[in-house]
């Protein structure tokens, strides 16, 4: 289920700010309050699927530690395509609230 | 055992060089990363916690195959425009000199060629609107989806309009290349042929790069197969 999201995960963690892949994997799980837990390795193909749509851009940059590392910041597609999401997945919530609830959704969702 | 790791994804990866280097030193930066933020003491115990979180290699390396044979489709969508406009060009630019040098093509060839021309045409335009077709559908579906089966029907179209378009193309210029031919029957000299020759050698070497990333393509396909039917053993 999670993996279906992932693109919208990656989104959000980035929408703070630039960041490497082990950063990114770091605010997912800060933000999830540790709920989202995914295997590593699956956070870098996302990473290259939403660079190469032109939602994210990357560069290379030295760390404190002397390291390369690859940051990746969102771009003015992704901000786009982040809010979209939000605001499907916001529909989406209010939707399944309202049946959980037994009450009437506030919209209907997309 | 980062660097068995790593050497094991790397390998995986070969088929794309740059792909492979790549990812080799984005992996190892999250590894070292994950190895200084592990509580043990023991180093060899926090590699193989980082490697043992990081997943299968093979798997992670299926994944960024299937993203980089997605590259090459996208590519290959582009460069499919692109060189029919190279062609078109060189047709346009060889008729014009033939209008230019007032040179007519000798009678016994005709019938011939008006046959060919008309395989030309169709074949031509064919390719024009498949070109623009399979280059809409990527530009439309900007984000190649996350889910396996969705991406393998993305992947199927866009292929196969850019196989049949790439196919009509080649028709397109191998009709060309006859006309030519029958044009250049009885040319005075090497001079009047140049910029026939010149236009033809252009198509053809548009269909050669077509050619050349189709291959490119099918070949990371086979690789990204075979990596998702090792990690399914």
């Amino acid at each position: 289920m999670l993996k279906g999201h992932l693109d919208m995960i990656v989104l959000a963690a980035l929408a703070a700010g630039p960041a490497h892949g082990y950063a990114v994997i770091e605010r997912i799980r800060h933000k999830s309050g540790q709920a989202f837990d995914l295997p590593e390795g699956t956070i870098y193909p996302a990473l290259h699927r939403l660079e190469q749509a032109a939602l994210l851009s990357s560069r290379w940059v030295t760390a404190e530690s002397g390291r390369r590392r690859r940051v990746y910041a969102l771009t003015r597609a992704g901000e786009r395509a982040l809010a979209e999401r939000r605001a499907v997945w916001q529909q989406f919530s209010d939707a399944i609230g309202g049946l959980l609830q037994g009450a009437r959704p506030r919209r209907k969702p997309a | 055992m980062i660097h068995d790791y790593l050497d094991t994804l790397a390998r995986a990866l070969s088929f794309d060089p740059s792909l492979s280097q790549r990812v080799r030193r984005e992996v190892e930066d999250h590894l070292l990363d994950a190895v200084a933020a592990d509580p043990a003491r023991d180093r060899r115990e926090a590699e193989r916690q980082a490697v043992a979180h990081f997943g299968e290699p093979h798997a992670i390396a299926a994944e960024f195959a299937r993203v980089a044979v997605a590259r090459q489709a996208r590519s290959l969508a582009a460069a499919i425009v692109v060189m029919v406009f190279v062609v078109f060009i060189a047709m346009k630019a060889r008729v014009a000199w033939y209008a230019a040098t007032q040179w007519t093509m000798a009678e016994d060839m005709r019938p011939a060629a008006k046959i060919v021309l008309l395989v030309d045409r169709y074949a031509f335009w064919t390719a024009v609107i498949l070109a623009i077709a399979g280059f809409a559908y990527m530009v439309g579906r900007r984000v190649v989806p996350a889910s396996h089966r969705a991406r393998a029907g993305h992947l199927r179209h866009v292929s196969l309009l850019c196989a049949i378009a790439a196919a009509a193309l080649a028709v397109s210029v191998v009709s060309d290349g006859l006309l030519t031919a029958f044009q250049l029957r009885g040319a005075l000299s090497w001079a009047e042929s140049l910029i026939p020759i010149s236009s033809m050698a252009l198509e053809v070497a548009c269909i050669g790069v077509l050619a050349w990333q189709i291959r490119a393509i099918a070949r990371r396909a086979a690789c990204a197969r075979a990596l998702e039917n090792r990690c399914s053993l």
